[in-house]
C-alpha cells in the first residue's frame, strides 16, 4: 500500500501519467475490422453458453449484447502497437499494476446487427485515474471508448473502464457471513425471532408488566416467570455511542459506529447506527440488518436524515402495477458456464478459464466475464420484456457496474425493477441487480425502446 | 471479626515483562512464584495454597507438580477477568485468617501479547453456552465487541455527563508514562510521553485513543500470604492487608452494565465502602493508589467512586498534575499497565508492597508517615480492592 506522496511512488505515478498522456494524444485509433463477419455458428454459441432464446436471434439478427464480441481480439497475441487500451495495460503492467478487474461497461446500440455485416472498431483512451485504494488493491480506473461501425454507419458504442491493480494490496473484503452469532436459548430466542419479523421485542412480565431488555426468565421486581414481550415503537434516543476503527473486526466494515439507544419504552439495547455520529440524546429509529436467513440485527439510524429505503411512492405510482417488478431469477453459478460463455464472447483472459492463474492473479477461482453478464442482463430483462411489452421491443442501451466477482458454486439471483416507462417517448428503463453471496455482483440499467417491432 | 490485619503479604516476585516471553504461560508463573518464595524466605514445601483467576491457563495442581509443592489445602479461582486481582489476595488472607491455609501463592501469568491478545475479538466469549455467553449476544453481534470499544460507550457517556475531555483522559496515560520513564522493570522504561502524544494518537473506539488503553504484556507475578505472625519471622518486612473487598452492583454484566441508570462503575463504590469499611481509614489517609488503568477513563471513575473526589469532579483532580509523583495522591508509581505491564493488575499489587516496604524505584515519600496504599483491580466487571499498611 504504498503512498503516492513518497519518494518511489511519485515518480512512478508521474511516469504512467505520462506515457497514458501520450496514449490519450493519440486519439482514436484506425477503424479494426472484426475477424469474421456477423454470422449464425457463432451466435448460436452464444446463444447456448448464455442460455439466450429469443427467436430473432436465429432468423437474421445478432443481439446486441454481443456487440463486443465480434471485434474481440481472440486468441492471437498480437496486439496493434498503437491500441491504447492494450498500450495502457502495458504501461501499468510495468509498474506492477499486474491484475485486471472490470468495473463499467456502458453499451449503447444503434440497430440489431444482422448477418453478413461486416463490423469494425475504433478505440480511444478516455482517462487513466489513480491511484486508488479499492477492495481489491491499489489500482488505475482506465477509460476507454469504441465505436462500431458497418461500413461508415455507427451502429453502437461502448465506455468501458477496467481498474488496474496491484495483486494483494487490497484491503481484506468483508464477508458478512463471519458475524459473531448470539449464543440463542429459550430466554433470549423470542427477540431474534422478533428482528427476522422485523418487529423489535421487548420482554414483558406477564405477571407485574415491567419491560425489560437484556430479557431474562426471572422478573427482578416480582420473581415472575411467566414472560410475554411487546413490540417496540422502534423510536429512541442516542444514550452513547462509539466509533470503533481497530481492531479488525468479523463481518463488519470499519469504522462502525455502535450506539447504546434509549427506546420510548425506557429500556437500553446496543445496536450499530447507520451515518455518522450525532449529539447524545439524538433521536433514532430502528432498521433492520439482515445478515443470513437465520440472523436479522436491529439498527439504527437518525430520524429524519435517512434517505427512503424503498423508491419513493410517487415514482412507483408512475408504474402501471404490471409492470413494476420483475420475476426474481436465480442461476447457479458453474464452471462450465463461466468457460462456455467465456469462449463464446471470445475472451480468452485466463482469469475466465484457468483456475491456477486465476488464484495465482489473487482470485478465489475463475469467474464471469464482463460480456457474459452483459448477455445474462439482457437475456433477464428480454425474457421479461417479450412478455410484458410484446416481442419487438429493441434494447438501446445497456448500463453496468461491476461489483462482487461470480464464482462456480455461487449462485447469482436477479432482481428487476421498472425505473421509467415514458409511454410518449415508447421507452422503458429497468434496473437490474445481481446478487452473488458476498454482495453485489452487478447493477445495471437496460433501455427498451417500444413500438418499434413493425418497421425494424 | 474483621478480615483486617489477620493476613500479611510477606514475598513478592514477578518474570520480566515483554511482548514475547519464548516461554510457556505454565513455565512463568512457575518462575514468578519461585522468586516470590524467594523473596519472602519461603521454600516450595511451604506453600499449602494456590490462588489465581478463572481466566489463568495454569491450573493450581499443574504449577503445584512444576515446583514440587506437596500436600495443597486450599485452592480457589477468581473470575471476571482482572477484576480478579485484588480478590486472589482476599481469598489467600480469609484462608490464612481462618486457619484454612499458612502459605498461599497468588499467581496470574499470561502470554497476553505473544498468545491470545485480549484486545482483539475474543469470539469465543460469544460462543460459550452459559449465561456470560447469552449476555454477550446484545453485543458482540453488532460489533461492540473488544474491550476498549465497551468501554468507550461508558467513556462519552461520562464526557457527556461531567464535561471531561480526551485530554483529561489523556493526563492518566502522561502520569503513568512518566512513572514508567524511571522504572527499569516498565515496558517504557526512558519513554515518557506529552499531552500532545496523546491527542496525536490514533483512534481506536473513539473517543478512546491509542495512548488511552493499556499495553498488551507477555509476564507473570505471584504474591505470598500469610499469617501476620510468620511475615513478622520471614525475609522482608510484613506487610499489612488492612482491607480485602470484592464488589459487584445492580444491574452487573462483563464490560457491558449499560441497562441501569448508572453506566459508570458503581461496583467499585461498592469495594471502596468495603474497603473503608474494614480499615476505619478514609480517602485522605492513602499515600499513594494503584488504580487499574486498562483504560483511562476508568480511572477518572475510580477516583470519583473510591471518595478521593466528588462525583464528576475527577478531570479537575487530575488536572494539576496530582496523580503524579510529588503530587497530592500519586497514582501508579511503578508506570501501571499503560506504562509498565499488563499483568491483569497482579504487578500493581506487587508495586503497593514495595511502596510499603520503602522499596519503589518511584517511592512516594508520604508513605513513611502514612504508610496505607490501595489498590483496585479491573473495572467495568464485577472487581476488587485492598488496602496495604505497614
Amino acid at each position: 500500500m504504498t503512498e503516492p506522496h513518497d519518494g518511489e511512488g511519485s515518480r512512478d505515478h508521474a511516469l504512467i501519467m505520462a506515457r497514458c498522456e501520450e496514449m490519450k494524444a493519440r486519439g482514436e485509433t484506425y477503424p479494426r475490422l472484426a475477424r469474421d463477419p456477423v454470422n449464425q455458428p457463432m451466435i448460436n454459441n452464444w446463444l447456448e453458453a448464455i442460455g439466450e432464446t429469443d427467436p430473432r436471434f436465429t432468423e437474421g439478427e445478432a443481439p446486441p449484447a454481443m456487440a463486443q464480441v465480434w471485434t474481440m481480439y481472440g486468441l492471437d497475441p498480437r496486439r496493434p502497437a498503437r491500441d491504447p487500451l492494450h498500450g495502457t495495460m502495458a504501461v501499468l503492467d510495468e509498474a506492477g499494476y499486474t491484475s485486471v478487474l472490470g468495473t463499467n461497461s456502458d453499451q449503447t446500440y444503434g440497430r440489431h446487427l444482422r448477418l453478413g455485416e461486416q463490423v469494425s472498431v475504433t478505440t480511444r483512451l478516455e482517462s487513466v485515474v489513480g491511484p486508488k485504494q479499492t477492495g481489491v488493491g491499489e489500482g488505475y480506473f482506465v477509460t476507454t471508448r469504441s465505436t462500431w461501425r458497418v461500413g461508415e454507419e455507427e451502429v453502437g458504442s461502448m465506455s468501458f473502464r477496467v481498474l488496474k491493480f496491484r495483486p494483494g494490496t487490497g484491503r481484506p473484503v468483508v464477508d458478512r457471513s463471519r458475524t459473531v452469532r448470539p449464543v440463542l436459548n429459550r430466554d433470549n430466542a423470542f427477540f431474534f425471532e422478533g428482528t427476522r419479523l422485523g418487529e423489535l421485542r421487548i420482554q414483558r412480565c406477564n405477571a407485574c408488566g415491567t419491560l425489560r431488555h437484556p430479557p431474562g426468565p426471572v422478573c427482578p421486581c416480582c420473581h415472575g416467570t411467566d414472560q410475554g414481550h411487546v413490540v417496540a415503537s422502534g423510536r429512541g434516543t442516542l444514550h452513547s455511542w462509539v466509533v470503533h476503527h481497530a481492531p479488525q473486526l468479523p463481518g463488519k466494515q470499519l469504522p462502525l459506529t455502535i450506539a447504546l439507544v434509549e427506546l420510548e419504552e425506557g429500556v437500553r439495547m446496543v445496536g450499530a447506527l447507520e451515518g455518522d455520529a450525532l449529539e447524545i440524546g439524538a433521536p433514532v429509529e430502528v432498521v433492520y440488518e439482515e445478515i443470513d436467513d437465520a440472523l436479522t440485527l436491529a439498527a439504527w439510524r437518525p430520524i429524519g436524515s435517512a434517505e427512503p429505503a424503498v423508491r419513493s411512492a410517487e415514482t412507483s405510482a408512475d408504474v402501471e402495477p404490471a409492470l413494476g417488478v420483475l420475476p426474481a431469477w436465480e442461476l447457479p453459478i458453474t464452471p462450465t458456464l463461466v468457460v462456455s460463455t467465456a469462449l463464446a464472447t471470445r475472451d480468452f483472459q485466463d482469469v475466465h478459464h484457468d483456475r491456477d492463474l486465476a488464484v495465482a492473479r489473487g482470485s478465489r477461482d475463475i469467474f464471469l466475464n464482463i460480456l457474459t453478464t452483459t448477455g445474462l442482463v439482457q437475456r433477464y430483462v428480454g425474457e421479461w420484456a417479450r412478455e410484458a411489452i410484446g416481442p419487438g421491443f429493441v434494447v438501446r442501451s445497456c448500463e453496468l457496474r461491476l461489483g462482487a466477482p461470480a464464482h462456480p458454486g455461487d449462485t447469482l439471483r436477479f432482481v428487476g425493477t421498472v425505473a421509467d416507462s415514458a409511454e410518449e417517448a415508447e421507452v422503458v428503463t429497468v434496473d437490474v441487480l445481481g446478487m452473488v453471496s458476498v454482495g453485489e455482483h452487478v447493477r445495471a440499467r437496460v433501455m427498451l425502446a417500444t413500438g418499434v417491432g413493425e418497421d425494424s | 471479626m474483621s478480615l483486617s490485619g489477620r493476613a500479611a503479604i510477606a514475598g513478592i516476585g514477578a518474570t520480566e515483562f515483554s511482548k514475547d516471553s519464548g516461554r510457556s504461560e505454565l513455565q512463568l508463573s512457575c518462575e514468578a512464584t519461585l522468586a516470590a518464595l524467594a523473596d519472602a524466605g519461603l521454600a516450595a514445601h511451604d506453600v499449602d495454597g494456590l490462588v489465581t483467576f478463572t481466566m489463568d491457563n495454569t491450573a493450581e495442581i499443574a504449577l503445584a507438580r512444576e515446583l514440587g509443592i506437596g500436600d495443597l489445602r486450599f485452592f480457589s479461582r477468581i473470575s471476571y477477568g482482572g477484576g480478579a486481582a485484588c480478590a486472589t489476595v482476599q481469598q489467600a488472607a480469609m484462608a490464612v485468617a481462618t486457619g484454612v491455609a499458612d502459605v498461599v501463592v497468588c499467581y496470574r501469568g499470561l502470554n497476553e501479547r505473544s498468545g491470545q491478545r485480549f484486545g482483539q475479538v475474543q469470539a469465543w466469549a460469544a460462543s460459550q453456552e452459559n449465561t456470560n455467553g447469552l449476555d454477550n449476544a446484545w453485543s458482540y453481534p453488532h460489533g461492540l465487541s473488544t474491550p476498549a470499544a465497551t468501554v468507550a460507550v461508558q467513556a462519552r457517556r461520562y464526557m457527556h455527563e461531567y464535561g471531561a475531555t480526551s485530554e483529561d483522559f489523556g493526563r492518566v496515560a502522561v502520569a503513568d508514562r512518566r512513572h514508567a520513564a524511571t522504572n527499569p522493570e516498565a515496558f517504557f522504561f526512558g519513554r515518557p510521553i506529552t499531552l500532545r502524544d496523546h491527542q496525536a494518537s490514533r483512534m481506536i473506539a473513539d473517543p478512546l485513543r491509542l495512548l488511552d488503553c493499556c499495553q498488551e504484556s507477555d509476564g507473570a507475578v505471584a504474591i505470598v500470604v500469610t499469617s501476620p505472625e510468620r511475615a513478622a519471622d520471614l525475609a522482608q518486612p510484613s506487610v499489612s492487608i488492612t482491607a480485602a473487598a470484592q464488589g459487584s452492583a445492580a444491574g452487573q454484566f462483563v464490560m457491558t452494565s449499560y441497562y441501569r441508570d448508572d453506566i459508570g462503575v458503581p461496583e467499585m463504590g461498592v469495594v471502596a465502602g468495603e474497603l473503608w469499611r474494614q480499615s476505619g481509614l478514609g480517602p485522605r489517609d492513602i499515600a499513594t493508589a494503584v488504580l487499574y488503568d486498562h483504560f483511562t477513563p476508568y480511572v477518572l471513575m475510580q477516583l470519583e467512586e473510591l471518595g478521593f473526589c466528588g462525583r464528576g469532579e475527577a478531570k479537575d483532580f487530575v488536572a494539576d498534575g496530582a496523580i503524579e509523583l510529588g503530587g497530592r495522591l500519586p497514582v501508579n508509581p511503578h508506570g501501571g499497565q499503560l506504562g509498565e505491564a499488563y499483568v491483569h493488575g497482579m504487578n500493581g499489587i506487587a508495586e503497593a508492597v514495595r511502596q510499603v516496604r520503602g522499596t519503589s524505584v518511584n517511592q512516594v515519600d508520604r508513605v513513611e508517615e502514612s504508610p496505607h496504599v490501595l489498590v483496585t483491580a479491573g473495572t467495568g466487571v464485577p472487581t476488587s480492592g485492598l488496602i496495604l499498611s505497614r
